[in-house]
């Protein structure tokens, strides 16, 4: 393997073992934000900057809803972590054409899929609740680049499970 | 698998080892064994090629199709 090879797949299990480490740092500061708005409504209502003297009472159920959603992705981001780095690890140790790294990718994919749908979810939480007085204030563009890695990591688990079956058969070729 | 490997019996009757053989033929004895017990999932021209230039044999006589 070139050294800058080398170098790319360390720097990239760093990136993945900060990224395992932040997901759920983050899915617990969006349920301590959950657990806060159900305490102490007013006070957290106003640090997010919801405005006391509109009725906002549609609004609040819409971002406790949306943090809901928030936490409920934490796990499916999780599971793609985990699998990509066990797919990193695999090339690592020289053995990346298995089935355990397609079904891997298969995996990630529809963790994506899943994760695509609470986008979905978010963005008609989010324009149902927005409205001219009290905007909620989340990014709610549909991305093309998302569908089109799903499609890829669905490509890449067909192309590894071709890819195993064919180092299976040079294995077995005396 | 309908296709068997006699390799068995060619070598009990050129009163040869697999041993021997692998020598001959410059292919490790594992891999030998492996097709000998008919584990091989195929097997190179080449190595066909060899094994029959060294047991005086034909590809049909190491190898059987059986339904």
């Amino acid at each position: 393997m070139p050294e800058s090879d080398g170098y790319a797949l360390s720097l990239t299990k760093k990136i993945l073992r900060f990224l395992m480490v932040l997901n759920p740092l983050f899915a617990f500061l969006i349920l301590a934000l959950l657990v806060a708005s159900l305490i102490w409504e007013s006070w957290v209502m106003t640090a997010l900057g919801v405005k006391s003297e509109v009725d906002s009472t549609k609004l609040i159920f819409a971002m406790r809803t949306i943090m809901v959603l928030g936490i409920a992705a934490a796990p499916l981001v999780q599971v793609v972590l985990k699998r990509l780095m066990a797919i990193v690890e695999s090339v690592d140790s020289g053995n990346p054409f298995v089935l355990m790294n397609a079904e891997r990718l298969k995996t990630i994919a529809w963790s994506l899929v899943s994760l695509e749908v609470i986008h979905f979810m978010i963005i008609v939480v989010a324009k149902g609740a927005s409205s001219q007085e009290l905007p909620i204030d989340i990014d709610l563009k549909f991305s093309f680049t998302r569908w089109l890695a799903v499609l890829l990591c669905f490509v890449l688990a067909r192309v590894f499970e071709q890819g195993a079956r064919m180092r299976d058969d040079l294995e077995g070729t005396i | 698998m309908p296709i068997t490997v006699k390799l068995d019996d060619v070598l009990y009757e050129r009163r040869m080892t697999l041993t021997e053989l692998s020598e001959k033929i410059d292919i490790t004895l594992a891999n030998l064994s492996i097709l000998k017990t008919g584990k091989a999932r195929a097997i190179r021209f080449s190595t066909l090629e060899a094994i029959c230039k060294v047991l005086d044999c034909q590809p049909g006589d190491i190898l059987e199709f059986t339904r």
